[in-house]
């Protein structure tokens, strides 16, 4: 039988509980140059190789600017010059059945590489633009925003 | 140029449209200040690393367009305007739009699969002799973060299989810290049974669902 004693447990809810606590960090700049910024509420940090991402970040790139980041679900978004998207959701929990990824392209461009969060579900990830909101199915895509 | 094709198109369906088209057209002839191209935001699919193509919905409040082939592109002009129906961009108009965004696209990171004993935390055989070429990678990219989710198959219960696959990763990390892995670039998670590589039905002896799996960034 598999059972395991009440103890045992214990220990390993409290560890478990430990490790979901210290891991807020959604992914990692990976690829930076240039004039490129992560802000964070009222922080702006310049985006340093292995930077870890936190949800409501928010990514701008210069005129000289790249970024490119890996989320934890193997989502990959990259920007190029004078750009700015904000990663809105991020959440990867398969085993709670929680899975979402929202990111929003204020300006500029962005390559998107769908990660398991579009393997596993669906629907749960959304691009929004000021001019349209994108669906996206386990793909590869590109969006330039430009509005009037 | 893509919105006078646009243009061409939508006003060649119908006479009375292609009247006004014609004059428009015609204006444009006319030497005088030339009207900037109205700004327009594109959506393009392209196939994945893997050669695979998927498909994006485009809607605003004025329509959708879903883009389904490669090299297909819908463009929208406004939150008023409805999306194009999707037509393909040639290379070098791809080149021009997203290059610089393609070229900072990080590359895909490294993944393995160590697999596991029934109901145990030991590694099987064939597993223990590929922890070392894990070992090497994560030291030779010089990795930034190695993420290790442990999973189960569905032989018992959701809970208890949540602590064994928990087990697993950690069984999985101290072995890659024991090596010298740097503790604090290992992200442990337990997935449990909730995602399978092979879906079975609850209940079921599968041994390519008792797995570790490593992502070295």
């Amino acid at each position: 039988m598999r059972a395991l004693p009440a103890v045992a447990l214990a220990i390993v809810l409290v560890l478990s509980g430990a490790i979901a606590g210290a891991s807020s960090a959604i992914g990692l700049v990976k690829v930076t140059e240039g004039m490129a910024t992560v802000q964070r509420g009222d922080e702006t940090l310049p985006a340093r190789l292995g930077l870890a991402l936190e949800e409501g970040d928010i990514l701008r790139t210069g005129a000289d600017g790249r970024m490119g980041v890996v989320l934890r679900d193997d989502t990959r978004l990259s920007l190029g010059p004078e750009s700015e998207i904000r990663i809105d959701r991020f959440l990867f929990a398969p085993a709670k059945g929680s899975l979402g990824l929202v990111v929003k392209v204020a300006r500029g461009v962005m390559a998107f590489v769908s990660g398991n969060i579009a393997k596993l579900s669906h629907d749960a990830v959304r691009v929004e633009t000021p001019v349209a909101i994108v669906g996206v199915r386990g793909t590869h895509f590109l969006v330039k925003v430009e509005t009037q | 140029m893509l919105s006078r094709e646009r243009w061409y198109e939508r006003c060649s369906g119908s006479l009375v449209g292609g009247g006004v088209c014609l004059m428009l057209l015609a204006s444009c002839a006319t030497p005088g200040p030339p009207s900037p191209a109205p700004k327009r935001s594109v959506f393009l699919l392209i196939p994945d690393p893997e050669g695979k193509v998927g498909q994006i919905t485009v809607t605003n409040r004025t329509g959708t367009q879903v883009v389904d082939q490669h090299h297909h592109a819908t463009t929208v002009q406004s939150a008023d305007d409805a999306p194009s129906p999707p037509s393909a961009l040639d290379e070098t108009e791809i080149k021009r739009i997203f290059g610089e965004a393609l070229a900072a696209q990080p590359a895909a990171p490294a993944r393995f699969i160590l697999y596991f004993r029934d109901d145990s935390e030991e590694l099987t055989p064939e597993s223990e002799v590929s922890l070392p070429e894990v070992f090497r990678t994560i030291r030779d990219r010089g990795a930034l973060d190695v993420s290790v989710i442990g999973h189960t198959d569905t032989i018992g219960t959701r809970e208890y299989n949540y602590q064994l696959s928990l087990r697993r990763a950690k069984k999985v990390a101290d072995l890659l810290a024991k090596q010298g892995v740097d503790r604090n670039i290992l992200d442990i998670e337990s997935h449990g049974e909730d995602n399978p590589l092979v879906k079975t039905g609850d209940q079921a002896r599968e041994p390519r669902n008792r797995r570790v799996e490593i992502t070295v960034w």
